[in-house]
């Protein structure tokens, strides 16, 4: 896959749900529809719940990358709604 | 006058009618209505004179008319309290003896029902499911409408208690009930649409999900769980729905020796719960012994031998359809 043009970046790993998915969820907000977030998140819960509340929101995941043991970097390009 | 006991332990009398037990008596003017009572759902309380009324919802629900009608008929014949019980009903507390049929009349003129106890199918109890959760696969509160409709209250050996939940989550813990049904969904992967991320391989509870050398996932289905985090969680909708439906579980209870129902069966459609349902009480029938609940019959036979006795009794109720449709 290309590179992935970046436009913000979160950082929520010292956050714990549902903050995790609130804060992404704002960001996104307040983002224009077709800029790219980048959110670096640990593995477990965060990971297994922003993916896929993101996806009920509309927005489109574009990637998840493991960039450490414990550590994934997602790139969520906000949608339209 | 008659004599009659409020708990499902009555016996009949030589002459019909219902005659107390233990020595507990209540005074009932004639005119009571038998089948109202015998369907059970009144029970004795520990107060002499009074009853416990206890009452029907739907997989757990009850419009707002009628928890106002609950509370009016709290007010009215009870001491103006609700107690929720651990099986989705209600259940009102002093009402007297005296007040029986008044109360029956006034419950069904707002569109209350009574609930069940006894030997007897109880309440079944259901999570809403994909109605309204965001956890749910299948639509669980309508299945426990559908049971409810077709074995509610139907007089059983044994007290007999049923379970529907949407998902593996087990909210309403279909695993401790007699035969409980839980919603599942069995995970199929589209390779072309695949971005080869490997979050499915983090999300899946029981590390079934592998990555493969070609950077696809591969997944063991003999270990699934069928909750469905590879295919809400995949970025690139490559894993999508199989087959579902629900896992039947039978033999759960909790009581004094708790016990866990096992898995019998595997993505029932929910078309088909009622009938599978039917054939679980069929060959408990069949092979129960004395005053065992459905757990004791698979402890004391092993449950290599009610499966066995299962896939015969659905196998001759298909035979029965084909010759029936032929």
């Amino acid at each position: 896959m290309a590179d992935i043009a970046v436009n913000e970046k979160i950082d929520i790993t010292r956050d714990i749900c549902p903050i995790t998915f609130v804060k992404t969820k704002l960001r996104l907000e307040q983002m224009q529809p077709g800029e790219v977030l980048e959110v670096t998140m640990t593995a477990g819960e965060p990971l297994l719940n922003v993916p896929r509340s993101v996806k009920d929101e509309g927005h489109k995941i574009l990637k998840v990358e493991r960039v450490d043991d414990n550590l994934y970097h997602l790139y969520i390009m906000r949608g339209e709604g | 006058m008659i004599w009659f006991a409020i708990s499902g332990n009555s016996r009949k009398a030589p002459g019909g009618q219902l005659i107390g037990f233990k020595g507990e008596k209540a005074i009932l003017e004639i005119g009571i209505d038998y089948n109202a009572l015998k369907k059970g759902g009144f029970l004795k309380q520990k107060q002499k004179g009074y009853f416990i009324m206890r009452l029907r919802t739907l997989s757990g629900n009850l419009s707002s008319e009628q928890l106002r009608h609950a509370a009016t008929i709290a007010e009215k014949y009870g001491r103006g309290e609700v107690h929720v019980t651990t099986r989705q009903g209600l259940e009102i507390p002093w009402v007297r003896f005296e007040d029986f049929e008044a109360l029956n009349q006034d419950l069904a003129a707002g569109g209350l029902r009574p609930g069940t106890c006894g030997p007897r199918i109880r309440a079944v109890v259901a999570c809403p499911g994909t109605s309204v959760c965001g956890q749910g696969l299948e639509d669980a509160r309508y299945a426990g409408e559908l049971l409810d409709q077709k074995f509610f209250g139907r007089e059983v050996p044994i007290k007999t208690k049923l379970a529907v939940s949407g998902c593996p989550n087990s909210c309403s813990k279909p695993q401790e009930n007699d035969i409980g049904f839980m919603g599942a969904v069995e995970p199929l992967h589209e390779s072309d649409l695949c971005s080869g991320c490997g979050i499915c391989v983090e999300v899946c509870p029981t590390g079934s999900i592998t990555m493969g050398e070609d950077n696809l996932p591969i997944v063991d289905l003999s270990s699934c769980l069928g909750e469905g985090n590879c295919i809400t969680s995949c970025p690139s909708d490559a894993w999508v729905v199989g087959r579902h439906g629900f896992h039947l579980f039978a033999g759960g209870k909790i009581g004094k020796f708790p016990r866990l129902g096992e898995k019998f069966l595997e993505f029932v459609p929910q078309e088909s719960i009622s009938s599978v349902t039917e054939a679980v009480l069929d060959v408990f029938s069949h092979l129960r012994k004395g005053h065992e609940r459905l757990g004791a019959t698979l402890s004391r036979i092993g449950a290599a031998a009610f499966r066995k006795a299962l896939v015969e009794e659905l196998e001759g109720e298909q035979t029965m359809e084909k010759s029936a449709v032929g």
